[in-house]
């Protein structure tokens, strides 16, 4: 640590420690024991049965089918929004990572919407719906190398006999592979996990891992099988996501100079291709959610806001007790608290990886929620804190503590680069003007983390919002989330059900646009003045 | 007699516990302005910093105005230091990255934007106080960083090789100007650098770094 960096932030690694320590580590821990110390033979009889490696089996072909729809989809689609100028290339990007942001259950009801009973439940529309959330995975990620790729090659490999396919084949392609292997990996990963688009959109050839640990939790009751089931998912994760990044390893060292945008191709075809993608992507990204809005307007008598005003009616609810309106209250609070805990124990996080030594294991720490899926974090807190004699869950609290957990990881990616980056000369110049040690470090610091800090918030929240699976966990019946309350109305038979989910979604979607947009304005650290030094 | 304002006796530096220099004496009075030449990587930004207390020395005592401050915080020193680039504050607008030492040492924010202005003035960039400081020419941000570190009268200012990312022409004016002003506010300045002509501009001696102490 320089001299120059206040004392105290040699300790700053300790509330965020001890923060992982009890709602990550500890809930883990619990689940491992579960796993071993179970004598009634769950665990074995779990791991011995069929069932389970019929379903790892069957999610394993899922995903391999979600992640080839997506790679397919995605590619052309980096190729258009990364490397050509034309106008309106800027909303087209930010229209791709639209699918990303929006919560799963929304993605799920927007697709049934769009497509009615024209596609039967089941492995397509699955699969359909995981390319759809996955697109921007792959156009960001694939999109930035392909950025990067100089036309060059492709033209000396023309100038050797090679079509333009050929072309593409032997020299783009390979230029590529690992962003396409990293991208692959994650959309595996995700769709391997999924929850929410199996529970609404599957039939039982699309289980996964994570809907059978749901199932064993609240319909068998069976926390040992849970638990083991939890701990085969977490091992394939883990491996495919190392092979992920083995694979991608290898481009991450050269980054060369900073993307320069083409001009649109000269030839007529070429123009029309690059246009005719563009508009197909969006049309693809855009659909499901016209549907969607057009399903909460449209009943079988035409088009009214009926479901939009029945949301405040208890009868239109599915708790008995209160309208469909409480769940927006409860999760416009739980996502306040996320951004609350997550932005204060990632920040802090952040703030210790400044220094060196052990605070760097925190943030390395922080990372483990990203591998391990939101059932086995809800299921390992349920078992730690939900459960007599420490049963947290009255409190309310536990849903905002889990989400947070999902959220940190994220949080510190955004603050810790902002503050990694600050030129720490600064605080060395402040200190030889006279600021104390503290006062140095926010003279350098503190206008990095006043606008990222907001950027990083409102990141958790939207997270909070759309996250599903620890929600189903953790939360009462009588208060549930936007996203858990849109799945039970879909349980329900009946018209307004489905309305009212419908509105749900929309106001769900809007919530989420908002606050990424907010992530998008304030997340790259400008330069803005203030007029003067706050008179402190 | 007075004690020099600046006194460095039998400085040793290295990183990490290995010395790469031992043996460093000099002094230097108020208002004098000393060149030390050098060229890049022997180690003269590491004895900027050591006096200025952003790395501490493996070894000796630094004395200013004959007061031991080899183990006192940066803040509590009375050195000002400028680097390469002008590191202005990007938050603050020009007046007040001036006057932000001056705060720090209790000056009340009208007294400290006041003599802002008239250290702004004396610069010729009169009328750029609530300019932002991206804003600035190269030259121009340079200027300021050199008021915000002489504002709080510091009794040392280390410069840095503060001139070597402008270009030839405005190098040579800015050494000019900065050497009278430097004069003027009475600092012990330490001016280094690796270009023998502008260290003849700037300070009244010059001295190779080599023959400060011993190289190891």
């Amino acid at each position: 640590m320089t001299p120059t960096l206040p004392g105290w932030l040699r300790w700053s690694w300790l509330p965020p420690g001890a923060f992982l320590l009890v709602f990550l580590v500890y809930p883990l821990a619990v689940l491992a024991v579960t796993v071993t110390s179970d004598s009634g033979g769950g665990v074995i009889s779990t791991l011995a049965s069929p069932t389970l490696w019929q379903v790892t089996g069957l999610a394993a072909g899922q995903a391999a089918a979600s992640t080839v729809v997506a790679l397919l989809v995605g590619l052309p689609l980096a190729n258009v929004v990364s490397r050509y100028r034309f106008r309106g290339r800027a909303f087209a990007q930010a229209l791709v990572t639209v699918p990303f942001v929006l919560p799963t259950v929304v993605v799920a009801l927007a697709l049934r919407s769009l497509l009615g009973d024209g596609v039967p439940q089941g492995l397509v529309l699955v699969v359909m719906a995981h390319a759809y959330v996955n697109l921007a995975v792959v156009a960001r990620i694939v999109g930035a190398q392909w950025a990067q790729h100089s036309g060059d090659y492709e033209s000396v490999a023309r100038t050797l006999g090679a079509s333009r396919w050929r072309a593409f084949v032997d020299v783009t392609l390979p230029s590529l592979r690992p962003a396409i292997a990293a991208s692959a990996a994650v959309v595996f990963v995700f769709s391997f996990t999924s929850l929410g688009i199996v529970l609404l959109l599957g039939d039982p050839t699309t289980r996964t891992l994570e809907s059978q640990i749901l199932r064993q939790t609240s319909v068998l009751l069976d926390f040992p099988g849970a638990a083991a089931t939890a701990l085969v998912q977490l091992v394939i994760v883990s491996t495919v996501l190392l092979l992920g990044a083995a694979a991608s390893r290898r481009s991450a060292t050269r980054r060369s100079r900073p993307p320069a945008l083409r001009p649109l191709p000269s030839s007529v075809s070429g123009r029309a291709a690059v246009r005719i993608t563009a508009v197909i992507g969006a049309l693809i990204v855009l659909a499901p959610v016209a549907a969607l809005v057009a399903s909460s307007l449209r009943s079988s008598r035409g088009w009214a806001l009926s479901w939009w005003t029945s949301l405040g009616s208890v009868d239109a609810g599915t708790t008995r007790l209160s309208p469909p309106s409480e769940a927006i209250t409860t999760s416009l609070t739980y996502a306040a608290l996320t951004a609350l805990i997550a932005a204060g124990v990632g920040g802090l996080a952040a703030i210790a990886s400044l220094t060196s030594g052990r605070s760097r294991i925190i943030a390395v720490l922080a990372l483990i929620p990203l591998g391990v899926s939101a059932a086995t974090l809800g299921l390992g807190t349920l078992l730690a804190f939900g459960r007599p004699p420490m049963d947290l869950r009255a409190t309310g609290l536990l849903i905002p503590l889990a989400h947070a957990l999902v959220a940190v990881p994220l949080v510190i990616a955004v603050v810790a680069p902002s503050l990694r980056s600050t030129d720490t000369r600064m605080s060395a110049v402040a200190a030889t003007l006279g600021a104390r040690p503290t006062r140095a470090f926010w003279t350098t610091y503190g206008p990095v983390l006043r606008i990222v800090m907001v950027a990083a918030a409102a990141l958790a929240g939207a997270v909070s919002l759309g996250e599903f699976g620890a929600a189903t966990f953790l939360g009462r019946a009588a208060a549930p989330t936007v996203p858990v309350q849109i799945v039970r109305l879909l349980g329900r038979p009946g018209e307004q059900s489905l309305g009212v989910a419908a509105v749900l979604a929309v106001v769900l979607v809007v919530m989420t646009l908002l606050l990424v947009m907010l992530v998008d304005r304030w997340a790259t650290p400008l330069r803005r003045t203030t007029a003067q030094e706050n008179p402190a | 007699m007075t004690p020099s304002r600046l006194d460095l006796q039998a400085l040793a530096l290295g990183y990490e516990g290995r010395a790469f220099m031992r043996g460093i004496d000099l002094r230097v009075d108020a208002s004098e302005i000393v060149a030390i030449l050098g060229p890049s990587g022997s180690g003269k930004s590491t004895l900027l910093s050591a006096i200025a207390g952003v790395v501490p020395p493996l070894d000796g005592r630094i004395l200013i105005d004959g007061r031991d401050v080899t183990r006192a915080p940066i803040h509590e020193r009375d050195v000002g230091l400028i680097f390469q680039e002008p590191l202005l504050f990007p938050h603050l607008d020009v007046a007040s990255n001036i006057a932000y030492g001056l705060r720090r040492h209790g000056q009340t924010r009208k007294a400290a934007l006041l003599r802002a202005t008239e250290l702004l003035e004396w610069l010729g960039l009169g009328g750029y106080e609530r300019r932002r400081v991206d804003e600035l020419s190269g030259g121009q941000a340079q200027r300021v960083a050199l008021a915000r570190a002489l504002a709080p009268r510091p009794a040392v200012l280390c410069l840095d090789e503060p001139f070597s990312a402008l270009d030839a022409d405005l190098r040579q004016r800015l050494a000019v100007e900065v050497s009278a002003m430097l004069r003027e506010s009475g600092v012990a300045a330490i001016h280094v650098t690796h270009d023998p002509t502008e260290a003849r501009t700037v300070a009244d001696r010059v001295i190779e770094l080599s023959a400060l102490g011993e190289a190891l």
